[in-house]
């Protein structure tokens, strides 16, 4: 669930490879169209529901989803469809932030570690055990309630809790190609350092990397929605997906105020899984 | 060897106890250092219920008065000598509270790690000798357990099996069954990346070439699985071991909270809300330590199941 | 060559005549196998002998390794579809239901696999892995079977068996790995031994060894054997009968001396010719003789713009021989010595060595693993530096030299690595590839380099619109000549071969040799060229050094060390060429049949 098992879920050798033919399976044509969905929600919510996700018919309290509240209505007669709506574009720019962070902190250690070795490497190193020593989401939680409960801080902590895989995967990766005859050819063709390391090393290191940033973007959707589950997030009238659910859980005569946003999450990250694996594979 | 062995071990547990301290000091930085001066607002919070003396025993207590740096050493010490303070919601010793919460927390995570070795087996053992249909469909359900948030797992197992089947009360969530659903909510995240890491090194030693000539040999495929298989898939999935204790205690705040347990995620999660900076400080450093030393563990043990692993390598490393 | 002579009951050596025998020990008919769409073996058929040999010789993607699988039945149905009729003495196994077959395994079929290092389970003892060998003799006692075990490996030659016995593969070295493997093989007494590359992966000396134990205990129990090889010269001298393959179909068979001697299809005789240890001399004349078309001016004259070559035109120091003796050295290396430090212990990787090298010449560095021949190239090419002793590239020292220095004597000092697959970067294309040593050094303008870049996948014999592809999209050996081509672009003096063709089919070896002599006659270059294979060496160098644990244990002229070998380990190392000891020549091809003295395949087969 947190950022430390998708290293070792990578690292492990060379999965299912035994399939990467080219062209698209039908399962990643239809990955992509929710995540082109799920994108274009965020962007322009009001495209897909004429209601508002603020303010509620008080007359129409907990409906079953109809044809007209497809998702039924929540406790206020807000329709529970517009509240996902309107949440996605917090929920997915939390997530992307998070990834950011993870990704450029952590590719940076990982570099300068990997390319530098030495004292350098030593030092990093040990910094990236210990943020990897504090179980992932203790991370989380602890630097989210020192920076305040917001959905943009939860997003910082997803992304600082996340830098320690991003790190261990970059430097695999540099020393990998590091050591690899070609690198030490261009040495022998006259390169420095710096023009092994923007011209060889990163092109060949990046895109397991790259791999693993679209994974960590379905986990910290997950992860997101769990402190927003908790109440680390935005506070209501705000509805980041796991406030959504967290606050559905009231309600026990209508488990599809839990049910629908729960849904989305998972058909949201299950997509986002699917094209990293097809990206992995697609060599 | 043993000596070699010995060095390593000593080395190894060096740098765990190094490891440990920075996660301390790491811990302390963000609590106290980001926020400013969380500690006496909550001690100032007039809901707090403590009298002016309560409070400066406590600012004295932890320094509070004093540069960070102080505080930090005065907290360090304590820390080295086991003392992890007093609770400043409850004024309760840390200590205490943490070992009440513990039993309830130990009981869940370790049911939940043997259902996700279960799982995990069963899965990549399925996926790999499971007819080729069953086998795909086996093969894509760790990629579905890992799209799905524990808490929506909780919340349907609570919906399904406690609201329409009856099967346990949430009014008792310490009853076995309770337990048990509790137990699963965890586990089925945790079992996922297990059950893939041990899909993809079985994957990997059946194509090796020792594989073949076993099965020139004339061995079946479950005699190959069990005498050729199994201890070299799972060998990288003993080094995952320390991450899927963190997985647990990480994921237990969410499962208490759902399931209504008193344990450490429920402490954990009360700390954030009251500002209990003492009490998360003290869980957050234990369960670096339990991270570091099951790590350890796991690091010491490699070498006694993997004769490739040369320690005196391994110790410099 | 002698006119066809098929059948080939002639020669005398007719263990392959099927009406003499009615039910032969291994009978292959009609046997196709796909994998998914992709058809990989056409309709192969041979017959074995009880207690016969037979070799499947092909390049890489002939399909021999796929026919053994099916033979052993080791392809998962799921990935390929066998067709066609396999009997093993007399019975059809491809029908046979599984467990049945699972009876013969092992008892009446063993398997011998390529790479002894990875067939045998790292994590489990190989005691207790003979054991799962030693259990198909249907021996219930385990101390019975350990007893059984340790005698069988004192019978393939492993010293100390009990050590043996408890210790895990990565303990033992490859030749021992290889020993254990074909113990545990003829353990249970199979009547046929499918042997797949048994020895592409080990030292020289020790695949002659390997080889050897194999003949010698297949004559002794009476095994039939199946080789699995590459290695048409390995092939003549160790089996009774050849199936020559090419793209999954039978191009040619008949007995070994036949095949070898007189092959009747073209692809046979290519094979034939581009054994390197049949035809000693076969780019002498290309290195040595006069430059002939117009590369060479054009690559002098653009050369002359920006550097100029240390002295004038390098033609005629490739042709005059009488003139190199007073000439000073392009390459000196003078004792140098190098340690590392492993595991505490401190080892000696290069020890004393010496050598030099003459301008427009080839000097070859000969050795097993170990030898530190290795470590000798990157210590000339400044990737390490020496402890003691001295290097002079073009007259200059290159101890001590800064960064910058370093680079400049790089400039004329290249190197084509062992491997083209991992020496190119394969996130880029193949004329960015070539240009990359041109941009670095900072040689011409841009539009020069383009010419250049042209020219060198020209003189390498790549057509221009490769230089747009991948690595990925190209072979083996077309990836080696971009690695040539980018070594030679910007026009070094001295190029250093590490095992240049060691990654590369025969076929595909003879066509980079061919290109390597002619470059080094068109411009002159002098070549340090790194080898295990001492039979390539005779083909390409002037002189020679033979290296043994980092030292120099022989050196001279090629015809000196190669006629007149004075040190016992290189005359080892000549013996254990395979295809020499009196095999035929080409030359030979004309004599009569009984003329032809083979001694090894006597030895082997009788």
């Amino acid at each position: 669930m947190s950022a430390d098992l998708n290293f070792a879920r990578l690292r492990s050798a060379g999965t299912a490879t035994l399939r990467s033919r080219a062209g698209i399976s039908p399962t990643v044509l239809v990955s992509f169209l929710v995540i082109l969905l799920v994108v274009l929600w965020s962007l322009f919510p009001s495209l897909f529901t004429g209601y508002s996700p603020v303010n509620g018919d008080t007359g129409s309290k907990l409906d079953a989803p109809s044809l007209q509240h497809w998702f039924g209505t929540d406790y206020l007669g807000r329709d529970q469809y517009a509240r996902v709506v309107y949440g996605t574009a917090s929920s997915v720019t939390s997530a992307l932030v998070a990834v950011a962070i993870g990704l450029v902190v952590g590719s940076t250690i990982g570099l300068a570690s990997g390319f530098r070795g030495g004292w350098l490497d030593a030092t990093l190193g040990r910094f990236v055990d210990v943020l990897l020593a504090i179980p992932g989401f203790l991370l989380a939680v602890v630097i989210v309630s020192s920076l305040g409960f917001q959905t943009i801080n939860a997003a910082i902590a997803t992304g600082v809790s996340a830098v320690a895989v991003f790190a261990r995967l970059m430097r695999a990766e540099v020393i990998r190609v590091r050591r690899s005859a070609f690198v030490e050819a261009s040495y022998l063709e006259g390169g420095n350092r710096l023009q092994a390391l923007l011209t060889h090393v990163l092109p060949n290191a990046y895109r397991s990397v790259l791999v693993l940033a679209v994974l960590q973007f379905g986990t910290s959707i997950m992860v997101i929605a769990s402190l927003a589950f908790l109440g680390y997030g935005d506070p209501p009238p705000s509805s980041d997906w796991g406030l959504l659910v967290a606050s559905g859980k009231t309600y026990v005569t209508a488990p599809w105020l839990v049910y629908a946003p729960a849904l989305v999450i998972v058909a949201t990250v299950l997509s986002i899984n699917r094209i990293s694996r097809w990206l992995r594979n697609s060599k | 060897m043993t000596s070699g062995y010995g060095r390593f071990a000593l080395a190894r547990a060096g740098q765990a106890a190094v490891v440990v301290l920075l996660a301390y000091v790491l811990t302390f930085l963000v609590i106290s250092v980001l926020p400013g001066d969380a500690i006496t607002n909550s001690l100032r919070d007039p809901q707090s219920g403590l009298s002016e003396a309560d409070i400066q025993r406590i600012v004295q207590y932890y320094g509070l008065d004093q540069p960070v740096l102080v505080q930090l050493a005065l907290s360090l010490g304590r820390f080295l000598t086991g003392e992890l303070g007093f609770s400043l919601q409850s004024n309760l010793p840390v200590a205490q509270i943490v070992g009440d919460a513990l039993p309830s927390t130990l009981t869940l995570a370790s049911t939940a790690l043997a259902i996700a070795v279960v799982f995990a087996i069963g899965i990549a053992y399925g996926a790999h000798y499971a007819p080729p249909r069953w086998a795909g469909l086996l093969r894509s359900i760790p990629s579905f357990f890992l799209s799905v948030p524990n808490f929506v797992i909780g919340l349907v197992l609570i919906e399904l099996f406690a609201f329409r089947l009856h099967a346990f009360t949430t009014t008792d969530p310490n009853s076995a069954t309770a337990t048990l659903f509790a137990a699963v909510t965890l586990a089925i995240p945790v079992s996922a990346p297990l059950a893939e890491v041990l899909i993809a090194s079985l994957d990997h030693e059946s194509r090796q070439e020792y594989a073949l000539v076993a099965r020139s040999r004339g061995l079946d495929g479950a005699q190959l699985f069990a005498r050729h298989l199994v201890k070299p898939s799972a060998l990288p999935s003993v080094a995952m071991v320390a991450l899927i204790v963190g997985e647990l205690l990480g994921g237990s705040v969410i499962t208490e909270t759902i399931f209504g347990r008193d344990g450490i995620g429920t402490v954990v999660q009360k700390a954030v809300t009251g500002e209990d900076q003492p009490v998360l400080q003290a869980v957050v450093s234990l369960s670096a330590v339990v991270f570091v030393a099951v790590n350890l563990a796991a690091d010491l043990l490699t070498p006694l199941l993997d004769p490739r692993v040369n320690v005196r390598e391994a110790a410099n490393a | 060559m002698s006119a066809p002579n098929p059948g080939g009951p002639t020669t005398g050596k007719d263990t392959t005549v099927p009406e003499t025998k009615p039910s032969p020990l291994l009978g292959v008919e009609g046997l196709h196998v796909a994998y998914g769409d992709r058809k990989v073996v056409h309709d192969v058929g041979f017959t074995l002998a009880r207690g016969g040999s037979l070799a499947l010789i092909g390049e890489s993607g002939s399909g021999k390794s796929t026919i053994a699988k099916a033979v052993l039945r080791l392809l998962q149905p799921a990935e390929a579809s066998v067709g066609g009729s396999v009997r093993l003495a007399g019975t059809e196994v491809l029908s046979l239901p599984e467990r049945q077959f699972r009876a013969l395994r092992g008892r009446q079929l063993g398997f011998i696999p390529q790479d002894p290092g990875s067939a045998l389970n790292p994590v489990r003892s190989i005691g207790t892995q003979a054991h799962e060998a030693a259990a198909l003799t249907g021996e219930r006692d385990a101390a019975v079977r350990r007893r059984i075990i340790l005698e069988v490996f004192e019978q393939v030659g492993l010293p100390d068996p009990v050590r043996v016995y408890d210790s895990y593969p990565h303990q033992l070295s490859g030749g021992m790995l290889q020993r254990v493997l074909i113990a545990l093989t003829v353990l249970p007494r199979p009547s046929l031994i499918v042997a797949d590359e048994p020895t592409s992966a080990l030292d020289v000396t020790v695949q002659k060894l390997i080889l050897d134990l194999l003949g010698d205990l297949r004559k002794e129990l009476d095994i039939g054997l199946l080789l699995i090889t590459h290695d048409l010269a390995i092939a003549a001298e160790r089996a009774d009968t050849l199936v020559v393959l090419k793209d999954g179909a039978v191009q040619e068979q008949g007995p070994a001396a036949q095949v070898f001697a007189a092959p009747r299809t073209d692809y046979a005789r290519n094979l034939q010719a581009d054994v390197p240890a049949l035809n000693p001399d076969r780019y002498r004349s290309q290195r040595t003789g006069a430059p002939q078309d117009t590369l060479q001016r054009t690559w002098q004259d653009s050369a002359s713009q920006d550097v100029a070559t240390q002295d004038g035109t390098t033609a005629d120091s490739t042709t005059a021989d009488a003139t190199t003796a007073d000439r000073p050295a392009q390459i000196a290396v003078t004792d140098v010595t190098k340690s590392f430090r492993t595991r505490g212990k401190e080892v000696r990787a290069v020890d004393g060595v010496s050598f030099a090298v003459e301008r427009g010449r080839t000097h070859a560095l000969v050795g097993e693993s170990g030898s530190g021949k290795t470590t000798a190239v990157r210590l000339l090419l400044g990737l390490e530096q020496p402890d003691s002793g001295t290097i002079t590239v073009g007259g200059h020292s290159t101890a001590g030299l800064t960064r910058a220095g370093l680079r400049d004597v790089r400039r004329h000092l290249q190197l084509v690595y062992q491997n083209p697959f991992t020496s190119l970067d394969p996130t880029w294309r193949v004329g960015r590839i070539i240009r990359e040593p041109l941009d670095r050094f900072g040689v011409g303008s841009t539009a020069d380099r383009d010419h250049r870049v042209r020219e060198a996948l020209q003189s390498v014999g790549l057509p221009d619109d490769a230089s747009d592809r991948r690595p990925a999209q190209l072979s083996g050996g077309q990836r080696q000549r971009v690695a040539i081509a980018r070594a030679l672009v910007v026009r070094p003096d001295v190029v250093v071969l590490d095992e240049p063709t060691s990654a590369l089919d025969v076929s595909v070896q003879a066509g980079i040799l061919e290109l390597l002599a002619r470059l080094q006659r068109d411009l002159g270059l002098t070549y340090v060229f790194v080898s295990h294979d001492l039979a390539l060496v005779r083909q390409m160098a002037d002189t020679v050094s033979v290296l043994r644990r980092g030292q120099v244990v022989e050196h001279g002229t090629v015809d000196q060390v190669f006629d007149r070998p004075q040190h016992p380990y290189t005359r080892a190392l000549l013996d254990a060429i395979p295809g020499t000891s009196g095999l035929a020549s080409p030359a030979m091809a004309d004599a009569p049949a009984e003329h032809r003295h083979i001694p090894k395949l006597a030895e082997a087969a009788v």
